[in-house]
């Protein structure tokens, strides 16, 4: 190791040049900066230079598309309702939703006494307007809790059927949100439609 | 060794730094990478977070991939090997950017250290900007005085680190295989290193066996400044208004 502090060629240039090439440097940077990156990546245009370029806003994100936006007219409703089910009861509850609309939804089981969640049978599943006894599982299984974001593959309606089959009373809490119109419960032989608001 | 030959009439072409529209091309190119490069992008991201536990090869190709293709670490490699005209010092030089580099790393990552991507982008950019600087002796000449270029090389590769180690965080890495998966990502930031340098040491090696590479390695030098000023002000607006 030698004691010099850099390894590299020594150029022969004056402090002049050197302050020249950094100035140089900084005002290239500074015109880069302001006419071509602001304007087309920050959408900010000191100049004016950008708009008459056409780049201002170039990396926008797109204002709207078809597979991420889906543009409603109402306000998005809210849910959360709760099921006692002793052994061996079920129950059904669906939300009426229109092809392509969207929802957010967590269930979770709780032992009506106190101590772990037991597992229910569960079927997530939708069933069709438009075409007569046509039903599509979403997702079923034993389980304590499901959560997720669900759009409608098609108008009609959508929901879940639980069913104890432990040994003890447990309480199902179902949350919602999302562009539902009305909402159905099935059980024991009964339906109770509610609208929403 | 790289022989001269048919490849040297393209060489001298592309590598002709007198003319000004190199530059501009050059300048003009970067631009639209700017949005795209630099973080894990999207589906890649969106790949390895849909892995559990350890998963060597993929970590390491994101790692290879991020050196490759992150010009601001390659500008700085740029910078640094420019004038390093032996494999020794190559060798040195580039070993003490790993150490640095891997040491934040390693840390950033294990200790959680929640930096800001944009923040130490900037700095990253500004370590372009200067070793550019030293290369023309520019803090000789107008300081007087010059860090041990050896010295900086540690100090910006802790910072290139940091940068990396964002980068890494961002993917949300998770818990039981962290260890080894960040280990994979910087063997293959290694790996990613090795082979741009390769190129970027071929390449400057015929450069500069031409009489005029005296004289347009300090024009340059000059541009890569000027890259490296630009570097840093993108990433240090992003920082402000992204």
């Amino acid at each position: 190791m030698n004691s010099k502090t850099s390894d590299t060629v020594d150029l022969p240039a004056s402090k002049g040049r050197v302050l020249l090439a950094a100035l140089l440097a900084f005002i290239l940077a500074a015109v880069v900066l302001s006419v071509f990156i602001l304007p087309a990546e920050f959408n900010r245009d000191p100049l004016g230079v950008g708009e008459a370029l056409g780049i201002t806003g170039l990396s926008q994100p797109a204002a709207e598309s078809a597979e991420t936006v889906r543009k409603e007219e109402g306000a998005f409703l809210r849910d959360s309702v709760s099921f006692q089910l002793l052994p061996f009861e079920f129950v059904e509850y669906k939300y009426e939703l229109s092809k392509g609309a969207g929802m957010l939804y967590r269930w979770s089981v709780a032992k009506s006494r106190s101590g772990e969640a037991s597992a229910v049978s569960f079927d997530f599943h939708g069933e069709s307007h438009e075409v007569e006894d046509y039903e599509e599982s979403y997702s079923e299984g034993e389980g304590d809790h499901e959560g997720g974001t669900f759009i409608a593959p098609f108008e009609g309606i959508h929901g879940w059927f639980w069913a104890n089959h432990g040994a003890e009373a447990v309480t199902v809490t179902l949350s919602t949100t999302g562009y539902y119109t009305e909402s159905l419960e099935f059980r024991d032989g009964f339906v109770k439609k509610q609208a929403l608001k | 060794m790289i022989k001269h030959g048919a490849h040297s009439g393209l060489m001298k072409r592309l590598l002709n730094p007198s003319s000004p529209s190199l530059y501009i091309a050059a300048v003009l190119m970067l631009i639209p990478v700017f949005a795209a490069a630099h973080n894990i992008s999207g589906a890649n991201a969106r790949f390895v977070e849909g892995l559990d536990g350890p998963a060597v090869i993929p970590y390491m190709y994101l790692g290879a991939k991020h050196m490759v293709t992150g010009y601001d670490h390659l500008l700085y490699l740029v910078g640094v090997v420019f004038f390093l005209r032996r494999l020794k010092d190559v060798i040195l030089y580039v070993s003490l950017f790993t150490l640095g580099h891997s040491m934040t790393l390693m840390g950033g990552v294990l200790l959680q250290w929640n930096v800001n991507a944009y923040l130490i982008d900037t700095i990253i950019g500004l370590s372009v900007a200067y070793k550019a600087f030293e290369n023309i002796n520019g803090f000789q000449r107008i300081f007087g005085f010059q860090l041990n270029a050896r010295v900086a090389v540690l100090i910006f590769g802790l910072f290139h680190g940091l940068g990396l180690a964002t980068k890494l965080q961002d993917l949300s890495l998770s818990a039981d295989s962290l260890v080894i998966n960040m280990l994979s990502f910087n063997v293959g930031v290694e790996i990613g290193q090795a082979l741009a340098l390769v190129c970027i040491v071929a390449i400057l090696g015929l450069w500069r066996r031409r009489n005029s590479f005296q004289k347009q390695a300090f024009a340059a030098n000059t541009v890569l400044m000027s890259l490296g000023f630009m570097l840093a002000a993108y990433q240090f607006s992003a920082y402000l208004w992204a």
